[in-house]
């Protein structure tokens, strides 16, 4: 860094240093003696090195203020803390995470409640050498049952708290009361410049950017059930499979889960962008084949499939059979020269085990496959029983990496998701609340989760009100750069 | 007072006692579709799109439509101002009259009920701008103004001032100066596509006058033409001083009333007045009022039908006096779930006071997202924090209540309702969601767009004292005239015996 740019950070840092707010710590004040109860709970996490501040806050009913003081390994003390919330500038924040890389903040927190300060136990924060993926891309939608109104595909920074749009379900709709309908954003490598999304009903296609051109297709053919669903792009070449789904829903009466999502039918279907063809990978009409996935390589496609139902239910109606529907993991060879799949192989037998794997995703190393898993079904973030699972690719036929400090008790997780360098699993749960799914982090090293934390906001208050869902997070490492008006160019 | 003052304070008393008599129901069911939030999240995506200040204001003030008579006075104001503002163009002459004709246009415009009062207020700025721009003294710093006033007026008001454009730009001589408001809002609207998130054509037509997006608020725009017509004929008229003690003013009033009130008349939908009359009823629970009303007008629309059903019931009287009324199948009883922001909404009030809460939740959610301009709803959010609350999910009905406490009129309920979040004796005890609680679906059942009879027959048989739900298992049978059913069912089984 060159001397006049340094002054100029250093102003810069000076400056917003000037503008927060720095509290004194409570000359006294009782001891707690248990961790405090911060939203989002930060405590005893590891985070990336580059991640935005971890702002929190104290419950604004039990209190009145908050004070946290946070040390760095060199013993520098700083304290935040406005009202109830701890917010952090973004500079001052990516300085502490700088001189703490590898190592950890201490983070103490007092709280103010009827008139008199009550100090907590302190907690660490320990900051990982490895950075995350910059950009996150999410859609926003209410928790929906069949109907929705105004969604979008938002993509946001995770170093700051920036979020922009990357396309809504407004401005290419031309028939409102029809509606339209966003969904499945798919990145190829982590990149932007080959990507997808699809839109359904009005002006409804594939959104597909070739080498950053955007396009429009439309996936269904005469030989496939539907058009494409839970796409999938190979790493290196410009193929991307997808599922053809007959979905269908239904509604409990009173059973927490709210909502069953299953297939009538699915198939697995490989779209070639170069030729704009469609071929089938598989469509046994007896099984369901859905949720396909690359090995890094390119090398094996991953994917879930039903096991054949009880011979007396197999002609019954799905609604009164779905708690049987069960999905193994399996994978076939794929031969890029001819564009072939090989034998099936069964990769984890999860209906052995009374349970049902979707989503597969395996690790950037090849080492390791993050799953969903319930008891029945395909839909897991429906699920209150709804995990996450991981088993390593090195023979085992269980996933026997223990998760628990990513997954929560009696709460849906779903959509595991690895970081470009393999260190950071993302996945949604609905653990705040049992109805909104946030997007939450864990660490990853040597076969071992730390524990999870949730998607840093400004506000910490902000997801609260927010009445949305984060829906299917998918990691980039650079943002989309096309606007949304290029997009909506395609589609009118 | 002036005779001028006195007819527009006659005009204002007529908007108040038609929107507070003949169509308050049309205002409930405005304010249903809209939350306004005193929140910086939402007021600053409002305010991020062109029209967001008439916008914002129009949301403001349909907030007060929940007090008919509050609404009807808002409504009354506003007209009356764009007609003395509209008076200056041609003054107490014999064009006098017309000096009514924005404002009238905008009373035909509010009969609609997706009409949003933000396109009164955009027109009511663009006015309220070129009145102040007038007082300006002709000049360079005049000709400044105009141009940062153009950008400003779009974003505020929205494309409706391009009439300011028009009012204030007049000029003989046609210099480079007059041109260049037009030029700049030419390049405003040519680059704001590229930035704003939202279709090019509703950048022209404008984001927010009207609930259904792609839907030309014709009638506004007619006002806003009416002015420009209104200020060509003030400037080419030489009457004013010949005709200010004459009657003809006077007599053009007589003619512009007369002619309204025909119009206004004859273009109010006085038919879904009374279905909305039916869904107010059943929204606060007004179970006698509906009795007294079906007694002198029996209802033969779906809504009418199905509120009718619910009150009888209520009153314990659906089985016995099912066909003294019209009837409308199933569909008047239970109508299927329609992707549409008013009709589930009774149906869902029915589900929630059989105890079917999951799908009275359901219903409800349906009806919010199907509000076409987006908003939200205070009547849903409401109820959906009220069967989360019921269905024990404690932290999502205070997500809705959180919500509601940043409303005017809802807050007051929020804060009394979060107390009661996990404290399950005073749910058991509280007169509403104790009894429903009693009452809800036991077993689990799927459910889709309609309701089956053996649903109702699991909620009466988990529950006998489920009155309501014998009933509308009864009437269930008789309108699908399954007499077999009907006398076979739990309660006529064991009267037999």
């Amino acid at each position: 860094m060159t001397f006049p740019r340094f002054l100029l950070l250093a102003a810069a840092l000076l400056f917003l240093s000037s503008c927060t707010h720095h509290p004194d710590v409570p000359a006294s004040s009782h001891e707690a003696e248990c961790l405090p109860a911060i939203y989002p709970d930060y405590c005893n996490v590891t985070v990336p090195c580059n991640i935005a501040p971890l702002n929190f806050m104290l419950p604004a009913g039990d209190f009145e203020e908050c004070v946290a003081r946070f040390t760095l390994p060199d013993g520098r003390q700083q304290t935040y803390g406005d009202g109830v919330k701890v917010q952090i500038p973004e500079a001052e924040w990516h300085a502490m995470l700088n001189l703490s890389k590898g190592k950890s903040l201490r983070v103490e927190v007092w709280g103010k409640t009827k008139g008199e300060w009550l100090s907590f136990n302190p907690f660490e924060i320990l900051v990982a050498q490895e950075p995350i993926d910059e950009y996150l891309t999410y859609r926003l939608i209410e928790p929906s049952y069949a109907g929705w109104s105004f969604m979008e595909i938002a993509q946001r920074n995770l170093t700051s708290f920036d979020e922009t749009q990357v396309f809504n379900n407004e401005i290419a709709c031309d028939d409102r009361a029809k509606g339209q309908c966003i969904n499945c954003h798919s990145y190829q490598n982590y990149k932007t410049d080959n990507m997808l999304f699809h839109v359904r009903l009005s002006n409804g296609g594939t959104v597909i950017v070739n080498d950053g051109k955007v396009s429009k297709v439309d996936l269904k053919r005469d030989y496939t059930i539907s058009a494409g669903a839970y796409p999938a792009w190979h790493p290196t070449a410009k193929l991307v499979a997808f599922a053809a789904c007959m979905t269908r829903q239904a509604f409990h009466t009173a059973h927490p889960n709210k909502i069953e999502v299953f297939d009538l039918a699915s198939d697995l279907i490989l779209y070639d962008v170069a030729t704009d063809s469609v071929s089938i990978i598989s469509n046994d009409s007896t099984l369901l084949e859905v949720y396909p996935t690359w090995s890094p390589d390119g090398k094996y496609l991953y994917y879930c499939k039903t096991v054949p139902l009880p011979e007396e239910l197999r002609d019954k109606d799905i609604i009164s059979t779905y708690r049987k529907v069960q999905y193994n993991l399996y994978r076939r060879p794929f031969d890029l020269a001819t564009h072939s799949f090989g034998d099936e192989e069964l990769v984890y037998d999860a209906a052995s085990h009374d349970k049902s794997a979707t989503l597969p995703r395996v690790s950037p190393d090849g080492r390791y496959l993050l799953f969903a898993q319930g008891q029945y079904g395909c839909f897991h973030i429906r699920h209150s029983d709804g995990d996450i699972a991981c088993m390593p690719l090195d023979g085992q036929a269980l996933p026997s990496v223990d998760l628990t400090n990513l997954n929560s008790e009696g709460f849906a997780e779903s959509y595991p998701t690895w970081s470009s360098n393999g260190h950071w699993i993302m996945c949604s749960s609905r653990r705040g609340d049992g109805n909104f799914t946030h997007v939450y982090f864990s660490y990853f090293k040597d076969g071992k989760a730390a524990k999870a934390f949730l998607l840093p906001q400004e506000d910490p208050e902000s997801d609260t009100f927010r009445l949305k869902c984060y829906n299917r997070p998918e990691f980039m490492i650079e943002p989309v750069r096309i606007s949304i008006k290029e997009f909506s160019q395609v589609l009118q | 007072m002036k005779p001028s003052f006195l007819y527009t304070l006659l005009f204002g008393v007529a908007v108040v006692l038609f929107f507070g008599l003949a169509y308050p129901h049309h205002l409930h069911y405005q304010e249903q579709f809209q939350l306004f939030l005193f929140d910086s999240t939402y007021v600053w995506d409002i305010i991020r799109l062109p029209g967001s200040i008439a916008d914002l204001l129009g949301r403001f003030c349909t907030q007060f439509f929940l007090f008919a008579w509050v609404g009807a006075t808002i409504i009354g104001v506003l007209l009356s101002l764009v007609q003395l503002l509209t008076l200056r163009l041609v003054g107490w002459g014999r064009l006098y009259g017309l000096s009514f004709m924005p404002s009238l246009l905008l009373w035909l415009f509010l009969l609609d009920e997706n009409a949003l009062l933000g396109g009164v207020w955009a027109m009511l700025l663009t006015l309220l701008a070129s009145w102040g721009f007038d007082k300006l003294p002709d000049g360079g710093m005049r000709r400044v103004l105009l141009l940062v006033a153009v950008p400003v007026l779009y974003w505020a008001a929205g494309p409706v001032s391009v009439v300011f454009l028009l009012l204030q730009s007049p000029h003989p001589e046609r210099s480079l100066a007059y041109f260049a408001p037009f030029a700049l809002l030419a390049v405003m609207l040519a680059l704001l596509p590229r930035f704003l998130p939202v279709p090019v054509d509703r950048l022209w037509v404008g984001i927010h006058y009207h609930r259904f997006p792609t839907e030309v608020a014709t009638m506004l725009w007619a006002a806003a033409l009416s002015v420009i017509v209104i200020a060509l004929l003030g400037h080419f008229s030489h009457s004013r001083d010949n005709a200010s003690s004459s009657l003809i003013p006077h007599v053009s009033w007589v003619v512009v009333a007369i002619c309204m009130g025909c119009l206004v008349w004859r273009n109010s939908n006085f038919k879904a007045e009374r279905v909305m009359k039916y869904d107010f009823m059943a929204c606060h629970q007004q179970w006698n009022r509906i009795l007294q009303t079906i007694s002198t007008e029996k209802p033969n629309n779906q809504i009418g039908v199905t509120v009718q059903n619910l009150a009888l019931a209520m009153h314990g009287k659906l089985i016995d006096h099912l066909f003294d009324y019209h009837q409308n199948g199933l569909a008047g009883l239970l109508p299927d779930v329609k992707r549409d922001a008013t009709s589930p909404l009774p149906t869902a009030e029915a589900y929630y006071q059989l105890g079917m809460i999951a799908m009275a939740q359901r219903t409800v959610f349906e009806a919010q997202e199907a509000i076409l301009d987006f908003q939200k709803s205070g009547r849903c959010y409401k109820r959906l924090a009220q069967t989360n609350l019921i269905g024990g999910s404690y932290e999502v009905a205070r997500k809705y209540l959180l919500a509601l406490q940043k409303t005017l009129f809802y807050r007051e309920w929020a804060n009394e309702t979060l107390q009661l979040l996990g404290d399950e004796q005073a749910i058991a005890s509280h007169p509403e969601y104790g009894r429903l609680r009693q009452m809800a679906c036991k077993d689990d059942f799927f459910f889709g767009d309609h309701v089956t009879p053996d649903l109702l027959q699991n909620l009466y048989l988990s529950n006998p004292d489920n009155h309501l739900a014998y009933q509308y298992l009864m009437a269930y049978h008789l309108l699908t005239d399954n007499r077999n059913n009907y006398s076979k069912s739990p309660r006529q089984t064991s009267a037999k015996q």
